[in-house]
C-alpha cells in the first residue's frame, strides 16, 4: 500500500483515475493548478488506486495525501 | 597502419544519455494535445499556402516561359537541405500578403547559403512595402553565419503607389545595397543570378553584389524605358497634357536599356549569360563549388547521428496548455545528436539547464527553461518558498552568465530553447541582483561574438525574452524561429488586464458605480493580447523568422550549427576547449 502526496500546495483541476483503475508507474492521477502553473501528479508506484482522496476544486496543502494505491 | 579519432574522445563520443521512449499510454493519454497542436499546424499550412500563391497564378509564369522563384530554388537548393525563413512576414499588412520576396537557408552542392529571389509572380518582383526589412534581415543572416548569400533577381523596380512606405528611410529599399558592400568588405560572397527587367532600384539589386550571371533576357539599369514621358511641365495634368502623354507612349519601341548586349558585351559586368533559367542556376551552383568551406571534420567531434527519439512526439510533449509543465529535457532529446546532453551544473539554477551537445557531430552549447517546480527555491526568498520553471532566479541567470561565457571561449554557437514567464519581480528580487544579473547576461551574449539560434517553443515574456538570447541580440541571434505554440507578448494578457484597471476598479467600486463596463474593457485586452501573440502574428509581425512544425526543429538546428562551422571566422582547438573539463570536474 502506497500513498500518493501533493508534490505541493495548490488546487485539484482533474482526477485523471477512478478508484479500482490499475495504474503503472509514471501514470498522470491528478493535475494540480500552482502559482498559475498546472503540473501533473504521477504515480510513483504501480498498482490498484484503492482510494482517492482528493477532489476536483479542492486545496491541498504540501504533502497531502491524494490517494492510496495498493 | 595508420589510426584516426575524433579529438577529446573521451569526452565527446558519447555523452550522458537523455529522453526516454514515448509509449502507448502516452500516446494515448496526449493524443488530444497533438491534436490541438496539429490544428494550430494546418492553421500555419494554410496562411503559408496563401503566401506561395500570391501574385499572378504560376502557371501564368511558367506559360510565358519563366520560372517562378520556388521553381528556381527548388532547381538550386540541394535536395531537403531547405530551411524557408520570413514566410509569412508581412510587417506593413501588404494586400499582396508578403513581403515579394522568397528567403531562407539551404546547401547548394553541399555548401550553406542564405538564398533569397524575388517572387516574379508578385508584381513581376516589385518592391513593396516591408521587403527592405526583410532582405535586411536576410544580409544580417549572412554576415553572423559568414556564409555566401545568394540572390534570384527579378526586380520591376518600386510599387508607385505606395513609394513613400518603401523607397526612402534609413532602412529603406537602399540600405541593402549598402549591406552588400558590407558583406563583399567582410570577404562573404553575394552570387547573383538576374532574370527579367531590373531597372532602378532593380539596377542596383543587379549590380550590387559580388558576381553577377545574367539570363539572355535580362537587363539591369540606372533607370527603365518606362519613363516616357518625363515631368509634366505645368506641374498637374490636363486633357491636352494627357493626350501627348498617350502619343509618346504609342509611339516608344525602345527596348529596355542595360540588356545583355550592353552589360555582358560592352561592361563586362556580368560573367556569364546563359539561354536558359537553369544555365543560370548552374552557374550559381559552380561558383558555389569555389567558395570557402571546410570539410566538417575539422570540427566534429563524433560522427553524425539523429535522435534516438523522433521529433514528431514533440506534439505530445510539450502542451498545448500554456500552464501546464512538461520535461524540456524530453524536448532535447529529440534534437540532439543520439539524444546525448553533457549539462554544466546540473544541481545549481536549477530553472535552467545549460550544457554541451552535438548537432550532426558538432559541438554546440544550449541553454532553456526548465518547467515545473523547484523546492526551497529561490535561496534568495524565505524558507519554504517554491520556485516555478519558466521563470528566472539568481542562481540560473549566473549559471548562464557563466556558460555563454565559456562557450564564448570555446567558440561554441549557442541554441536557446526559450520558454519563459519573466525573471522574479518584487523586492527580494532586486536585492538579489536580478536586474544587474539580467543585463550581465546580455553583456555576456554581446562579448562572445559567438552566433546564435532561439526556438520560441512556447512563451516569451517580460525581460527574459530579450536575455534568453532573444532576437534583440542583433549582433548574435542569427535567427528565432517559432513552432505551432509560440506565444509573444510583454506579460499575459490577464496580468495586462489586472495591471491597468486594478486602481479603476477599485475607484468603481468605491463610487458605487457598475464594475460591468471596466471588467468589459479588460476581458476585450486579454482577448487582444491573445490575437497579437498567437504564432501567425509574431511570424507577420517578424517576433520569429518562421514557424516551424515541431518534427522539422532540428533540421533547423542542423542548418545552424553546420553553417556556422562552413567557415568560422576563429577557431577553438577541440583539445584546448576548457568547457568539457569545467563540466567533468
Amino acid at each position: 500500500m502506497a500513498s500518493l502526496l501533493a508534490p505541493m500546495a495548490g488546487k485539484v483541476i482533474e482526477v485523471s483515475v477512478s478508484e479500482g483503475d490499475t495504474v503503472e508507474v509514471d501514470d498522470v492521477v491528478f493535475i494540480v493548478e500552482s502559482m498559475k502553473m498546472e503540473t501533473p501528479v504521477f504515480a510513483t508506484e504501480g498498482g490498484t488506486v484503492k482510494e482517492i482522496k482528493a477532489k476536483v476544486g479542492e486545496f491541498i496543502s504540501d504533502d497531502d495525501v491524494l490517494a492510496v494505491i495498493e | 597502419m595508420s589510426r584516426k579519432q575524433t579529438p577529446l574522445r573521451p569526452y565527446f563520443e558519447k555523452m550522458p544519455d537523455i529522453g526516454k521512449l514515448l509509449e502507448d499510454r502516452d500516446f494515448k493519454q496526449r493524443g488530444p494535445n497533438a491534436k490541438d497542436v496539429k490544428e494550430q499546424e494546418d492553421l500555419i499550412a494554410q496562411a503559408e499556402k496563401k503566401v506561395r500563391e500570391a501574385g499572378k497564378p504560376a502557371e501564368k509564369v511558367r506559360q510565358r516561359g519563366q520560372m517562378t522563384v520556388y521553381d528556381r530554388l527548388e532547381y538550386l537548393v540541394d535536395e531537403g537541405t531547405w530551411c524557408p525563413l520570413h514566410t509569412l512576414y508581412n510587417p506593413k499588412d501588404n494586400e499582396e500578403g508578403c513581403t515579394g520576396v522568397v528567403d531562407g537557408l539551404g546547401k547548394i552542392e553541399g555548401k550553406w547559403a542564405v538564398i533569397i529571389g524575388f517572387d516574379n509572380k508578385v508584381i513581376a518582383g516589385a518592391w513593396i512595402a516591408g521587403q527592405a526589412e526583410n532582405i535586411l534581415r536576410v544580409t544580417d543572416l549572412a554576415k553572423r553565419l559568414n556564409v555566401p548569400l545568394v540572390w534570384m533577381t527579378n526586380c520591376s523596380g518600386v510599387k508607385l503607389p505606395e513609394q513613400d512606405e518603401i523607397y526612402a528611410d534609413r532602412r529603406g529599399s537602399g540600405a541593402p545595397f549598402f549591406r552588400h558592400a558590407e558583406l563583399n568588405k567582410l570577404g562573404i560572397p553575394v552570387l547573383n543570378a538576374i532574370y527579367g527587367t531590373n531597372p532602378a532600384g532593380g539596377g542596383y539589386q543587379g549590380i550590387s553584389p559580388t558576381i553577377l550571371l545574367a539570363h539572355e533576357g535580362a537587363n539591369i539599369a540606372v533607370g527603365g524605358a518606362g519613363i516616357v514621358g518625363g515631368m509634366s511641365p505645368k506641374g498637374h495634368f490636363d486633357i491636352e497634357g494627357v493626350q501627348s502623354l498617350i502619343e509618346a507612349t504609342k509611339n516608344f519601341k525602345a527596348k529596355p536599356p542595360g540588356r545583355v548586349e550592353t552589360h555582358f558585351d560592352q561592361t563586362a559586368y556580368f560573367r556569364e549569360v546563359h539561354e536558359s533559367e537553369q544555365g543560370v542556376l548552374n552557374g550559381i551552383k559552380e561558383y558555389m563549388k569555389g567558395v570557402p568551406a571546410y570539410d566538417p571534420r575539422f570540427f566534429r567531434v563524433a560522427e553524425t547521428a539523429a535522435p534516438k527519439f523522433s521529433g514528431e512526439d514533440l506534439n505530445y510533449i510539450i502542451p498545448f496548455n500554456q500552464k501546464r509543465t512538461y520535461d524540456v529535457i524530453e524536448v532535447l532529446a529529440r534534437l540532439t545528436d543520439n539524444s546525448e546532453f553533457m549539462e554544466y551544473k546540473p544541481d545549481y539554477g536549477p530553472e535552467v539547464f545549460t550544457g554541451i551537445a552535438k548537432i550532426a557531430g558538432l559541438p554546440v552549447g544550449v541553454i532553456g527553461n526548465n518547467q515545473g517546480f523547484f523546492k526551497d527555491y529561490p535561496e534568495y526568498r524565505e524558507e519554504g518558498s517554491m520556485g516555478v520553471g519558466g521563470k528566472l532566479y539568481r542562481q540560473g541567470l549566473i549559471k548562464m552568465n557563466e556558460f555563454v561565457t565559456f562557450c564564448g571561449r570555446d567558440n561554441l554557437p549557442i541554441v536557446w530553447l526559450q520558454d519563459t514567464t519573466g525573471i522574479d519581480v518584487g523586492d527580494a528580487a532586486e536585492e538579489a541582483e536580478l536586474l544587474g544579473l539580467g543585463q550581465s547576461l546580455i553583456y555576456s551574449i554581446q562579448k562572445t561574438e559567438l552566433p546564435m539560434m532561439t526556438i520560441m517553443l512556447r512563451k516569451g515574456s517580460a525581460a527574459a525574452h530579450y536575455v534568453l538570447g532573444g532576437p534583440q541580440a542583433n549582433d548574435n541571434n542569427a535567427f528565432t524561429v517559432g513552432t505551432p505554440l509560440t506565444e509573444i507578448y510583454v506579460m499575459h494578457g490577464e496580468t495586462a488586464a489586472a495591471a491597468t484597471y486594478s486602481r479603476r476598479l477599485v475607484k468603481e467600486q468605491e463610487a458605487g458605480r457598475d464594475l460591468e463596463p471596466v471588467i468589459e474593457k479588460m476581458n476585450k485586452m486579454v482577448q487582444d493580447y491573445y490575437d497579437r501573440s498567437r504564432p501567425i502574428y509574431c511570424a507577420e509581425r517578424g517576433f520569429v523568422d518562421e514557424i516551424v512544425s515541431m518534427q522539422l526543429l532540428r533540421n533547423y538546428c542542423v542548418a545552424f550549427t553546420e553553417s556556422c562551422y562552413q567557415n568560422p571566422k576563429s577557431i577553438t582547438p577541440v583539445h584546448q576547449m576548457i568547457l568539457p573539463r569545467i563540466i567533468k570536474g
